[in-house]
């Protein structure tokens, strides 16, 4: 009786909602965008740098009046699903999105395998995306057309520029220690033959598996070696560990780095100064004033959110929502014409100016940044960088 | 080999070793003596863990003295669980023949629950903060505060155990439960209030261990699987329900691991630690130091 009544009392309230809405005057229809999110499993903390990114884009979209649509303004709303850190779902998440759901656009979800995964799917129904958060070599061997890589950390550039920015710091010997997990094992594979090139000889050469819980062994080696630079191919978890311990050894390398980790908040609010001067990998800083949205991003970010955003997974994917806004804004939503857009134009994003050829950004250089008094600061390479390496002398 | 007799090793053992056996004790205690296949056990961990963060963050209570609220927190929930889902179960013969089946499922459900609660209520981001991150020096030995923090309650909260189990009337009746059920309640072993204490036991000291564990490492709510199998790898080893072999069994896996680690390379982890797993199951199936079931 009383679920009947709500139905009722439900319906009554939904036409008036509709009635409300077409007195005032045909408000526009909202663009939806869709895209899967992997909010439970495996990657999910990894996820909400990345949404917040998207949340704050649509919101200040919102804010000033809508989504340009080639001249039109109409609101953003997201349709979002969750695919449980399984790629196999992503693929089914975005048939979904694209046959039933009818979505006007497309974001990207996290990570290399998910866009590895979804790329033949909007191959097939010839939908555009905007890539972020992936990087691999992999990458190249998609079939340009409808998705492309916003990120310029592609392992095999990663290796040599890595190499060089160790020797220009007065690096002569390194420990390299590699996470069993694929992107590490990808940079590895490029970073051992561009340090013999550069003519830095490994001291220490040791791969751990990603659930160790104890360095202990590992880094008393390092230490025994004492070699100028510690390199360590780190994915998040055992950044952590590897930071934590590298202090409890005072492990007193000059040139420290780790590869995923540093750029996440929590890093800093667990290591505090002591993950001063690490280097990590990473192509933006808010620091870059030739790129005038920088800051003003970074700063509705922490406004927003009460924390930094994470250098490349808030980043890349803001990136990917403005060159798919400033496409928008100049072709609508027309899907071939936004594949043509976004394929040949110049798009200016918080990282600067972004071009695609093939899959690929050919514009933003493979760059490293390193923790400066608890800021990202680019050190690498000299066309984009905002602070000097500092060499680090204390945990 | 400077390496291997240095103290700094024997220190990563002894923390690495004695977490183990505190992460293994609650869910040990719970099978021992009910049964119940707790695959939620790791999410306790997750609990504690939080408990910590928010009540630095919020309040500023350092998180020493989240230990007692983490262990009370998840002590509670333990009551809540007991009385709600798990009497009913083992009340009733018939669903108790099924027990650990059905456990399987019901604390694979919790799990699920409690993650997702957790994912929701707090965000998926990883959390974290600094705690007693100060390096001291034992002659050559650089340990952390934080470690040696864990590495006392860990070592306190065994010793304790491991009189209480062999000195107390209660611990006499626990053990009497784990051993002969029936005999147990024959003699006047009030199995229900038993079971019940023991339940709140085991998730207090899941809470605890997470508490310390959030000390070093992140928070996440997917965090806690990765404990439930450690916690099952150490109590199969040890013998299922034996608290003090499985106090043990967690020291020799964190020695094992790290000397192991350090003989061979850090890319052996999983063959050192499953090796020894499997070794075990083959050569005593009954555990390191189980007794074998006679005429069974």
């Amino acid at each position: 009786m009383s679920g009947l009544f709500s139905m009722t009392r439900r319906s009554l309230l939904a036409a008036a909602a509709l009635l409300a809405v077409a007195g005032t005057a045909q408000a526009a229809e909202p663009v939806r965008i869709g895209f899967s999110m992997a909010k439970t499993g495996l990657f999910a903390q990894a996820a909400p740098s990345q949404m917040n990114a998207y949340e704050l884009w649509r919101d200040q979209v919102n804010a000033a009046g809508g989504l340009d649509v080639a001249g039109e303004k109409r609101p953003v709303e997201f349709v979002v699903y969750d695919d449980q850190s399984n790629p196999a779902n992503a693929v089914r998440i975005y048939e979904k999105l694209i046959t039933q759901d009818k979505v006007d656009l497309l974001f990207a979800p996290w990570g290399t395998p998910f866009h590895l995964a979804i790329a033949p799917v909007l191959e097939r129904y010839k939908f555009p995306v905007v890539g972020n958060t992936a990087a691999s070599v992999q990458l190249r061997n998609v079939k340009p057309g409808y998705i492309w890589f916003t990120t310029s950390a592609i392992p095999d550039q990663m290796g040599p520029a890595l190499a060089k920015l160790a020797k220009q710091s007065g690096v002569k010997t390194a420990a390299v220690l590699t996470n069993a997990l694929p992107f590490s094992q990808e940079v590895k594979s490029f970073l051992l033959p561009a340090l013999e090139k550069e003519g830095i000889e490994v001291v220490v050469r040791e791969d751990y598996p990603p659930d160790i819980k104890d360095m202990t062994a590992i880094l008393s080696s390092v230490k025994q070696a004492a070699p100028d630079a510690v390199l360590a191919l780190t994915y998040p978890a055992d950044s952590f560990l590897f930071a934590n311990q590298a202090k409890e050894l005072g492990i007193a390398a000059p040139f420290v780095f780790s590869l995923i980790g540093p750029t996440i908040a929590a890093y800093q609010q667990v290591l505090g100064a002591s993950a001063n001067n690490i280097v990590t990998e990473a192509h933006w800083s808010p620091h870059q004033s030739d790129w005038p949205k920088a800051k003003p991003f970074y700063d509705a970010y922490v406004a927003k959110f009460n924390e930094a955003p994470d250098a490349l997974d808030s980043v890349l994917p803001y990136m990917s929502a403005e060159i798919l806004q400033q496409a928008v804004a100049k072709v609508g939503l027309d899907r071939e014409k936004l594949r043509n857009e976004i394929a040949s134009d110049t798009f200016e994003t918080i990282n600067g100016p972004v071009k695609f050829d093939g899959v690929q950004n050919v514009v933003t250089p493979t760059a490293y940044v390193q923790i400066q008094d608890g800021e990202i600061q680019l050190i690498w390479p000299d066309s984009i960088k905002t602070a000097d390496f500092r060499p680090k002398t204390s945990w | 080999m400077d390496q291997l007799l240095s103290g700094q090793l024997l220190f990563a053992a002894l923390v690495t070793g004695s977490f183990y056996a505190i992460v293994a004790l609650g869910l040990n205690l719970i099978y021992g003596t009910l049964r119940l296949l707790n695959v939620a056990h790791g999410d306790l961990v997750m609990i504690g863990a939080y408990t910590a963060f928010w009540l630095l963050s919020l309040v500023g209570l350092p998180p020493v003295f989240a230990l007692p609220v983490a262990a009370g927190l998840c002590g509670a929930f333990g009551w809540l669980v007991y009385r709600g889902l798990l009497r009913k179960l083992l009340s009733n013969p018939q669903l108790a023949q099924r027990v650990e089946a059905n456990s399987l499922i019901l604390f694979y459900g919790l799990s699920v629950i409690l993650q997702n609660a957790a994912a929701l209520a707090f965000t998926a981001s990883a959390r974290g903060y600094r705690y007693l991150d100060e390096v001291h020096h034992l002659g050559a030995v650089a340990m952390t505060g934080n470690r040696l923090l864990l590495l006392g309650v860990a070592v306190g909260l065994c010793l304790a155990f491991w009189l209480f189990l062999r000195f107390h009337l209660f611990g006499w009746g626990l053990r009497a439960i784990i051993e002969r059920r029936e005999a147990a309640r024959v003699v006047g072993v009030n199995v229900d209030r038993v079971q019940a204490i023991t339940v709140c036991a085991g998730f207090a000291i899941a809470g605890l261990a997470g508490v310390l564990v959030s000390m070093t490492e992140q928070i996440t709510p997917f965090m806690g699987f990765p404990f439930t199998i450690t916690a099952f790898v150490v109590i199969i080893l040890g013998g299922l329900g034996n608290v003090t072999a499985g106090i043990a069994a967690g020291l020799i896996l964190g020695f094992v691991e790290t000397y192991g680690m350090a003989l061979t390379s850090a890319s052996f982890r999983s063959v050192l630690i499953y090796g020894l797993f499997v070794g075990a199951l083959l050569l005593r199936p009954q555990g390191l130091f189980g007794k074998a079931v006679r005429g069974a």
